[in-house]
């Protein structure tokens, strides 16, 4: 018996607006089509009528997980248009509020990923821990989401010594945590049978497509935009970029896991290092120069990508903005082929999806 | 601030360099649209070729080549979004379905005018002119 099984755009497996077509027979994904577009908001349109300060806030809005990645892409390609050299403090403060966001965000998808599983005490236990994070965030930046910590040429507000010390001893514990949670992740039976061989995406499959991210590193793709194109202060830190072969989603979950500990590692680093200084080159709203450029980011899901054209006012002329999601969700229909009905949505969530991003 | 080289190509090179990038195992970060100053469409193929950003431009044409053989879905997405968002056609691309616009917009096949028409122009066509 072959039916076709729609799940989404709303969907209690899927906490993203998405709606997949899944051509079944009996239990088994034959094969998948995805649909996206149901959260268009139209934010590139907007952004060329706005100016640079104005269009940091409306871009941290796309993502509501990655919003400080928006909003440091987009101040880079301002920076790089402009010939701007952003003082080294501020680069610093950057890249501690963008790692703990990686942080939150990989917290975040152990939990959900968890959660759908089944193992509700583990997803429980993980957003309990991710609280501590979430902390750190709001003492250091006032907000939980959106944290406004980016201005063009640097950041908004500086990390006192207390909050240094603070965050400092917060990493150590984070460190006990996750040894936890790595030691359940990875011993646990439940877990082991919803994940190990499922969903797997193939490192010759993972590079055609173009996949990035943590997704592409559960392939055996070693990619990391923050080693391989050193941006902002990454050149400055020691860290190791995790890649697992296996391409199933308990390589992703491993991926994730291992990645938190690099994040904890060059929290700690940077912080040790903090240099002196001022930590952005003043409050004038910039003028954009006539030209064009494209930045980077390793967002928490993987590289994300602006482009900023300028026309010599205050204005952008076009503001292009594509999320890892952009990439990894035309993966899904490839991994489903072969999977059961049941493991679906574990599958999709398994890219650690933002639609509403993809869409903007 | 990151590097960025801007190089301006025809648009018979647009395959020889996807499939040399291809060759190379370069990663294409996205394809890119916009109007310029002129009124001119400026596509942009982006490829990593770490740790800079190589770009090339294809100026004032509205017929391209697809290059999905060659990237597969990191290709044909980006292409699919500006066919429907700038007048812009694809060669050997499948444009039967739509990918972020609604489906009963595709008689505007490859005349795209979202990211085209000034938004206040866009807003008064569609909302009749009583918008402030």
């Amino acid at each position: 018996m072959s039916y076709i099984v729609p799940i989404g755009p709303y969907h209690p497996a899927l906490e993203e607006p998405i709606h997949a077509k899944l051509y079944t027979e009996g239990e088994v994904i034959k094969d998948a089509e995805v649909f996206v577009g149901y959260n268009h908001r139209g934010i590139e349109k907007l952004a060329t009528e706005r100016n640079a300060i104005q269009t940091l806030v409306l871009v941290e809005r796309v993502c509501g997980i990655c919003s400080h990645s928006h909003a440091f892409t987009y101040a880079m390609c301002v920076e790089t248009i402009n010939g701007l050299e952003v003082p080294k403090r501020g680069e610093y403060i950057r890249v501690i509020t963008a790692e703990l966001e990686r942080l939150h965000s990989h917290f975040l998808w152990l939990g959900i990923a968890c959660h759908i599983i089944g193992h509700d005490s583990l997803f429980m236990h993980i957003w309990d821990e991710r609280e501590l994070v979430m902390d750190l965030l709001e003492k250091m930046t006032g907000n939980r989401v959106n944290y406004a910590m980016v201005t063009v040429g640097g950041a908004r507000r500086d990390i006192s010594d207390e909050l240094r010390k603070e965050i400092l001893s917060a990493g150590d514990k984070l460190k006990s945590v996750l040894d936890r949670i790595a030691e359940i992740a990875t011993t646990d039976k439940t877990i082991a049978l919803r994940t190990k061989g499922v969903g797997v995406l193939t490192r010759e499959d993972a590079l055609r497509m173009g996949a990035v991210g943590p997704h592409a590193r559960a392939s055996g793709v070693d990619i990391d935009v923050r080693r391989d194109a050193p941006y902002s202060s990454y050149g400055d830190f020691k860290f190791k970029v995790p890649v697992v072969d296996s391409g199933d989603v308990y390589a992703r979950v491993l991926v994730r896991v291992l990645e938190c500990y690099e994040s904890i590692e060059i929290i700690r680093q940077a912080l040790e290092m903090l240099p002196e200084g001022p930590i952005n080159l003043g409050n004038k709203l910039p003028k954009i120069k006539e030209g064009q450029a494209v930045c980077r980011h390793e967002a928490p899901r993987g590289q994300l990508s602006h482009m900023v054209v300028g026309d010599g006012g205050f204005n952008n002329h076009r503001v292009s903005i594509h999320v890892p999601s952009y990439k990894n969700t035309p993966t899904v229909p490839h991994m489903l082929r072969g999977n059961t009905v049941a493991d679906a949505g574990l599958i999709i969530a398994s890219i650690d999806p933002c639609f509403s991003c993809l869409d903007r | 601030m990151q590097e960025y080289k801007r190089t301006d190509i025809g648009k018979e090179q647009i395959l020889p360099l996807a499939e040399r990038m291809r060759r190379e195992g370069r990663q294409l970060v996205m394809i890119h649209g916009f109007i310029n100053g002129e009124g001119q469409l400026d596509i942009s193929y982006d490829y990593a070729v770490d740790p800079a950003i190589e770009s090339y431009h294809v100026v004032g044409e509205t017929t391209l080549p697809s290059i999905g053989d060659i990237y597969d879905t990191a290709a044909t997405w980006p292409e699919r979004e500006l066919n429907e968002l700038f007048a812009v056609e694809f060669e050997g691309l499948d444009t039967s379905k739509r990918l972020f616009l609604p489906e009963d917009m595709l008689e505007t096949q490859g005349k795209g005018q979202i990211m085209v028409m000034p938004l206040k122009e866009l807003v008064e066509k569609n909302l009749g002119g009583d918008v402030k």
